[in-house]
């Protein structure tokens, strides 16, 4: 008992520390988190805080949970509406973009179909939490595209829940097309269920977990995100899927404001526990491997994003500035890619996807703050005629 | 004296909810200056100060809620209240909420709420009077005003100049 406290503490405050010391040069915290994970683990030289990875295993599943069950509870139907059909249209060019192309360079470097499909999504959707503090922090919540960037990591949010139940039907181990079939209808019947509840019964939920007691609101959606989130998990929808629907139904009830700050220590606590976690299974040895492919990732993201940051800016009107602004902004990838990551070798896929998805959240992490606070330079070398399209259309 | 004014109208306020952060509130001066105000979900408020033609804003300033207060009340004449009344009223979806004080040589000076119609000659209402540190809030009809009073008035924007002329003079 006491070595896995001593574990689980260690961890956090190792997280902390080195987080802090990237915050200090503006760097974000959760490739941070991961960081201390790989150096503190049993796979490099010093000191190993954790031996058994899966000592953390249950406490990580928590940090999963909460940061969909977060993400559930924040979506918002009207937020998606209130952007009107340009945003959706600059939502689905950024996916359709960094998606696609992570398809193509997922297939191309043939570890095979379902991993291509993770990779896919890995390198294709942003990190709502990176964005947004970058956007805090670099002093542009009062840009006019700042609007549009914050709309657009609502699409992907969207996406990512939609890509994630998609995804599981891939990711099964199905021998037959007959079994594959029924575990997809199994897996659609719950989602089904639960969207239902969520259209018609979020008031009875709501009133299932409300209590004007802190303590007793707290206990029970805590409660209630774990055992759906579990019994998503037997029945092979994902436990990620199960915790973002109880979000969303809770969304829709009165006490959804008290339940989003209650949530924010749980989430911030647990999830640094996943990243950590994650840290932990990496192997420095293997990084050597994924050398080339993340290159290749990383330079097409860039291309990508800033290729969409110029669409986008174009369709609205924009200057260069914002084109540059946007295009940098989102190009943050960290929790999603780890999650999609996570799934990938809980369903037995090539574990090169890994050290893949660790080196190239760590390198963005990094490079996309540095480039984001650049972005004046890297907008005065784009070409102002492409950007020349009026307004009005 | 500069009488230019910047209105609490909603119109001349652009709303904008930021998903996963808050909500940003824009004022345009005449000039093509622009305040931008971000209120996130923590608490936290930040005050951004550019131009129309500006890419990135001139200056910010970031606020804690308590000092976000402070500021709100010192910029609302909580702690120092210039003399043009006028100058400090709040509209609020077409009603104003507006706070004068009676002085020795008021009109309404030693006179009662219904000696002077208030309400029947000038449209507003007397909401509270503010005397010695206590709030007599929703106020007699025979409570007569003194010299030193502050009163809580409420009703249309366009009233408020017959309601200073009949009553603070």
């Amino acid at each position: 008992m006491g070595d896995q406290l001593v574990a689980l503490g260690g961890a956090l405050l190792a997280a902390g520390i080195l987080a802090r010391a990237g915050r200090r040069v503006g760097l974000p915290t959760i490739p941070f988190f991961m960081l201390a994970g790989i150096v503190f683990g049993p796979n490099t030289a010093g000191i190993a805080l954790v031996d058994h990875p899966e000592d953390l295993e249950l406490l990580a599943a928590l940090g999963l949970i909460m940061l969909l069950f977060h993400l559930g509870l924040e979506f918002s139907i009207g937020d998606l509406a209130a952007g009107g059909r340009r945003l959706l249209g600059v939502g689905a060019i950024y996916l359709g973009l960094n998606v696609g192309g992570g398809l193509v360079l997922g297939l191309a470097m043939g570890w095979g179909t379902p991993e291509a499909f993770v990779i896919a999504g890995a390198v294709g959707i942003s990190s709502s939490a990176i964005v947004t503090k970058l956007l805090t922090e670099l002093r542009r919540l009062a840009n006019p595209e700042t609007r549009l960037i914050l709309g657009i990591i609502v699409v992907e949010d969207v996406f990512l829940a939609l890509y994630l139940a998609a995804l599981q039907p891939i990711l099964g181990e199905a021998e037959t097309v007959g079994e594959a079939a029924a575990q997809f209808a199994t897996a659609a019947a719950f989602l089904l269920a639960l969207t239902a509840v969520a259209r018609w019964g979020a008031g009875l939920v709501g009133r299932l977990v409300t209590s004007a007691d802190d303590e007793l609101l707290t206990i029970s959606f805590v409660g209630l995100a774990v055992l759906v989130a579990g019994l998503a998990e037997e029945l092979g929808v994902s436990d990620a899927i199960g915790a973002f629907m109880v979000g969303m139904i809770l969304a829709e009830s009165p006490v959804a404001a008290r339940i989003d700050r209650l949530v924010l220590p749980l989430r911030d606590t647990f999830a640094a526990v996943f990243f950590f976690a994650f840290g932990l299974t990496i192997d420095p040895a293997d990084i050597g491997a994924v050398v080339w492919p993340v290159t290749a990732a990383v330079l097409a993201s860039i291309v990508l994003n800033l290729a969409a940051g110029i669409i986008a800016a174009r369709m609205n009107g924009y200057r260069r500035g914002a084109a540059a602004n946007i295009g940098l902004t989102i190009l943050g990838r960290g929790e999603f890619s780890l999650i999609l990551a996570t799934l990938a070798v809980g369903a037995g896929l090539d574990p090169r996807i890994e050290p893949f998805v660790a080196l190239y959240v760590l390198v963005l992490a990094i490079l996309g703050p540095l480039l984001a606070t650049r972005s004046k330079q890297v907008a005065d070398r784009i070409p102002q005629h492409w950007l020349t399209r009026s307004v009005a259309s | 004296m500069n009488d230019r004014r910047l209105r609490l109208s909603p119109s001349e306020v652009a709303e904008q909810s930021l998903p996963g952060i808050g909500h940003r509130y824009e004022l345009r001066g005449a000039e093509g200056e622009v305040v931008t105000v971000v209120i996130h979900h923590s608490g936290r408020r930040d005050v951004y100060l550019g131009t129309d033609a500006d890419e990135d804003p001139q200056a910010s300033v970031s606020l804690d809620d308590s000092q976000a207060r402070t500021l709100g009340a010192i910029l609302g004449g909580a702690y120092f209240k210039p003399a043009v009344v006028e100058e400090i009223e709040a509209v609020v979806g077409g009603l104003l909420i507006d706070w004068v004080t009676i002085r020795p040589d008021s009109p309404g000076a030693g006179r009662t709420i219904s000696e002077l119609e208030i309400r029947r000659r000038t449209g507003m209402t007397v909401a509270a009077i503010l005397r010695d540190h206590d709030a007599m809030v929703a106020p007699e009809p025979d409570e007569a005003l003194r010299p030193g009073d502050r009163l809580v008035v409420l009703g249309r924007p366009e009233d408020l100049a017959t309601f200073v002329h009949h009553v603070v003079g």
